[in-house]
């Protein structure tokens, strides 16, 4: 199994009631295997992880175990449901499973979920392989009960995708495990009121309201040094290292001699056992993954380690490795380096996306538009240049609106997002735009999906875990309930249409909104038209082709050593956009 | 001598099968009751971006779900740049497997930095590793897609290479694949055991 089947294993296990959440990589097939494998396990695709967390708080006040996954850059999303559920009276178990990026695998930002364990005081467990995520998973829902408290689990980009043993009663049955022992639960100010007004008082409508949250974060932390999930292997005197997850078998691996203590649960961390290690090694080192946390906290008890100064985290190390341990740590390692001058791989879109169409216009054109976080933002590397601007995912609507009012509506700064962000948070952008007398444009890629996540639903999708057609949400119909004056939907592979409708809203002197209809194509395996080539003969090489950004268009040498710009036929479906972008007419099917 | 295990870089661009074909592997490995660790690194964008599949299995438990550099066996490569970055991860007497197919990068395409001006056939040729080069070009056959299926061509010839029975291999092949692609499949293992008969491994 790898990292993200075990723990929607654990979650059978543990007889979670529902789970929900936000697609992110590379925590999302946690909820598909839960969805596909367990079917008694409510799931939705929530539409923001702000939302998912919400319905798994719900859920765990009605006393169900729940569960709300999502990747980090996802929690800042959901950071604010997680102060609200932080410290408040935890019936069912509630479970965050939450993906870091490290190493940024798959692109992501330097984020490390456990500065949410240290910001809201709650604990975060860090399995090291399928076997501990299965297992950790279960024991977050028993710690979140016992210690009313909403737990994270962290998996990395690592754990996910990396497939291990795990042992698994074939046996077991779903037991749904109900718990409801508060009858009300709030947040911490309502909390910190009572505590500062009520104290003494036995009266029950006082006492039911008080949730003495930091008394049970102080039994835990004494709990946890007898928990069997924090593991003191004493061995050698010279070298002690404390570690987590992943690491913890790069450790062992490199240094078979060295004294371990592997945390299951980072945060809080078992005070006793490190001074226990920390008296019998000469030398103490950290090793964990993403930033400085543990190493923080462990300096923060008055213990010497040495963990940043030794390894360098960013941007020197994205994440730890073998060979790195190896490299500082063991004397006359052999030192390996990559041959140089391997050209590297900036993403690029699939071939026929409907994204590409819209980048070419806005190039075309020198329209200077925002991206979002959707696989359009790919036009914004070097080899597209295609927009200017591109920050957080449902961010482009607001961000365009603050150019426009700041620049008096003078350049007509265009937002493009996808249907996943448009849904997301990008619908607030858009009905603030409105009723803030904005005058701006915004594209909306309708690709029926979450489409960088692997082709999630969303609002708008025709399928769904509990899709029914009456239900689905039209892009159109919501911008216009919302007050949009100028609305047109267009086929991306239109080009002439699309290109008036994106020049048409442009330079229209009124709010509009340009949706771009076009299934994505590498979800729905839209079915190839005759595919493209380049005919050498006319091909000046002037390269407009190539810039287009399309995964099928290469320059290659060719068996003659002379380079030349080809159509990759496995590649090419047949879109025809590399033929508009032709000037000498070397571009047919 | 009885294997007591061995590590395995895969690796390519997206679209290849890399995933598929370290599943299939870890079948037959799981089948003889090894230990396995594997572990998947995919880059961003869905198609056309490196993917690297660390594969280590051992009768003894595997620790570290990465191969730390020197200590690969065997690198599998379908693509010709991706064989060149893992290059250096292998052990003095490693072995290389690769296809000549190349994706040119997007970054040599736009020009943002310039290809290697040697060959890269050549460069493997050179690196002083064993190595088994394989160029889909000179084996494309009408019964099926080499450029989709040299994942099942690259077990074919593993297999062959180490000596592991083909019908087994088949029948997990046979196991794990669409019922439509199955006989696509089985046309391009048997000319993965021809490709490696040819080498005379």
């Amino acid at each position: 199994m790898n990292g993200n089947e075990a723990v929607a294993r654990g979650a059978f296990e543990a007889g979670v009631k529902v789970a929900s959440g936000f697609p992110g990589t590379p925590s999302t097939e946690v909820m598909d295997y839960t969805k596909y494998r367990y079917p008694d396990i409510y799931c939705e695709w929530s539409t923001n992880e702000k939302v998912g967390l919400e319905v798994a708080i719900g859920a765990s006040f009605a006393g169900y175990r729940s569960f709300a996954v999502m990747k980090t850059v996802g929690l800042h999303v959901a950071a604010d449901a997680l102060g609200g559920a932080a410290g408040s009276q935890i019936n069912g178990g509630l479970v965050l499973v939450v993906g870091d990026d490290v190493g940024r695998i798959a692109g992501d930002d330097y984020n490390d979920v456990r500065h949410y364990g240290n910001m809201f005081n709650i604990p975060v467990l860090e399995p090291s392989d399928s076997q501990e995520a299965k297992d950790l998973m279960i024991k977050a829902f028993e710690i979140s009960e016992e210690y009313s408290t909403p737990v994270i689990l962290k998996i990395t980009s690592v754990i996910c995708k990396t497939t291990s043993g795990v042992s698994i009663d074939e046996s077991a049955t779903y037991k749904v495990k109900i718990k409801q022992k508060y009858k009300v639960s709030f947040s911490k100010v309502i909390m910190t009121t009572m505590m500062m007004n009520a104290k003494g008082s036995e009266h029950p409508k006082l006492t039911k309201c008080f949730n003495d949250f930091p008394a049970h974060m102080r039994r835990l932390a004494e709990d946890c040094n007898n928990f069997d999930i924090n593991k003191l292997e004493l061995k050698g005197k010279k070298i002690g290292v404390i570690t987590a997850g992943t690491p913890y078998f790069y450790t062992t691996e490199v240094l078979p001699d060295a004294s371990i203590l592997k945390v299951g649960m980072v945060m809080p961390l078992p005070e006793k056992l490190i001074r226990e290690l920390a008296a019998h090694v000469e030398k103490l080192y950290v090793i964990e993954d993403g930033h400085d946390i543990m190493e923080k906290n462990i300096k923060d008890l008055g213990i010497a380690v040495i963990g940043k100064e030794l390894f360098p985290k960013f941007p020197e190390m994205m994440r730890f490795t073998p060979d790195i341990i190896e490299e500082k740590l063991v004397p006359d390692a052999p030192k390996r380096t990559l041959m140089d001058g391997i050209p590297f791989r900036l993403p690029v879109s699939c071939a026929g996306c409907s994204h590409l169409f819209i980048s070419q216009i806005l190039r075309n054109h020198k329209i200077k538009a925002a991206a979002d976080v959707t696989c359009g933002l790919i036009g914004c590397f070097p080899h597209m240049e295609s927009y200017s601007l591109q920050k957080c995912m449902g961010s482009s609507i607001a961000l365009a609106h603050g150019y426009n009012v700041a620049t008096d509506h003078k350049e007509n700064f265009v937002a493009m997002i996808g249907d996943g962000g448009f849904w997301a948070t990008g619908i607030n952008g858009l009905m603030n735009l409105i009723f803030n007398d904005s005058q701006s444009t915004t594209i909306i890629v309708d690709n029926s999906c979450l489409a960088m996540t692997g082709g999630q639903h969303i609002a708008s999708s025709e399928f769904g875990f509990n899709y029914k057609p009456e239900n689905k949400l039209e892009i159109a119909k919501v911008c216009e309930a919302i007050g949009v004056k100028d609305i047109v939907t267009v086929d991306a592979y239109e080009f002439e249409n699309l290109e008036k409708a994106i020049l048409n809203a442009v330079n229209s002197n009124t709010n509009s909104v340009v949706i771009v209809q076009k299934p994505c194509v590498t979800k729905f395996k839209l079915p190839k038209s005759d595919i493209y080539q380049i005919d050498q003969d006319l091909c000046t090489q002037c390269r407009k082709c190539i810039n287009i950004g399309c995964l099928a268009i290469e320059s290659k040498k060719g068996k003659d050593g002379k380079v030349e710009i080809v159509i990759n036929e496995d590649l090419c479906v047949g879109c025809g956009l590399c033929s508009t972008a032709c000037k000498f007419d070397a571009i047919n099917s | 001598m009885q294997d007591t295990g061995k590590n395995i870089i895969i690796a390519g661009v997206g679209g290849q099968g890399i995933l598929l074909f370290s599943n299939l592997l870890s079948k037959y490995y799981m089948k003889l009751g090894y230990e396995l660790k594997i572990s998947d690194v995919i880059g961003l964008g869905q198609r056309g971006g490196g993917v690297e599949s660390h594969f280590r299995y051992s009768n003894k438990p595997v620790l570290s779900p990465f191969i730390k550099s020197g200590d690969v066996d065997y690198l599998l490569s379908f693509e010709q740049t991706e064989t060149l970055r893992y290059l250096h991860c292998l052990k003095d007497d490693g072995i290389v497997f690769t296809s000549t197919f190349e994706l040119s990068t997007s970054s040599v395409n736009t020009r943002l930095e310039k290809d290697m001006p040697e060959s890269k056939t050549e460069l493997i040729k050179r690196s002083g590793k064993k190595t088994f080069i394989i160029d889909p070009e000179e084996n494309k056959s009408p019964d099926f897609d080499i450029s989709k299926m040299m994942n099942i061509v690259m077990l074919a010839i593993y297999a062959e290479f180490r000596g592991y029975p083909h019908e087994e291999m088949i029948e997990i092949v046979r196991e794990s694949v669409p019922a439509k692609f199955i006989e696509g499949n089985i046309k391009a293992y048997e000319k993965g055991v021809e490709i490696a008969r040819a080498f005379a491994l």
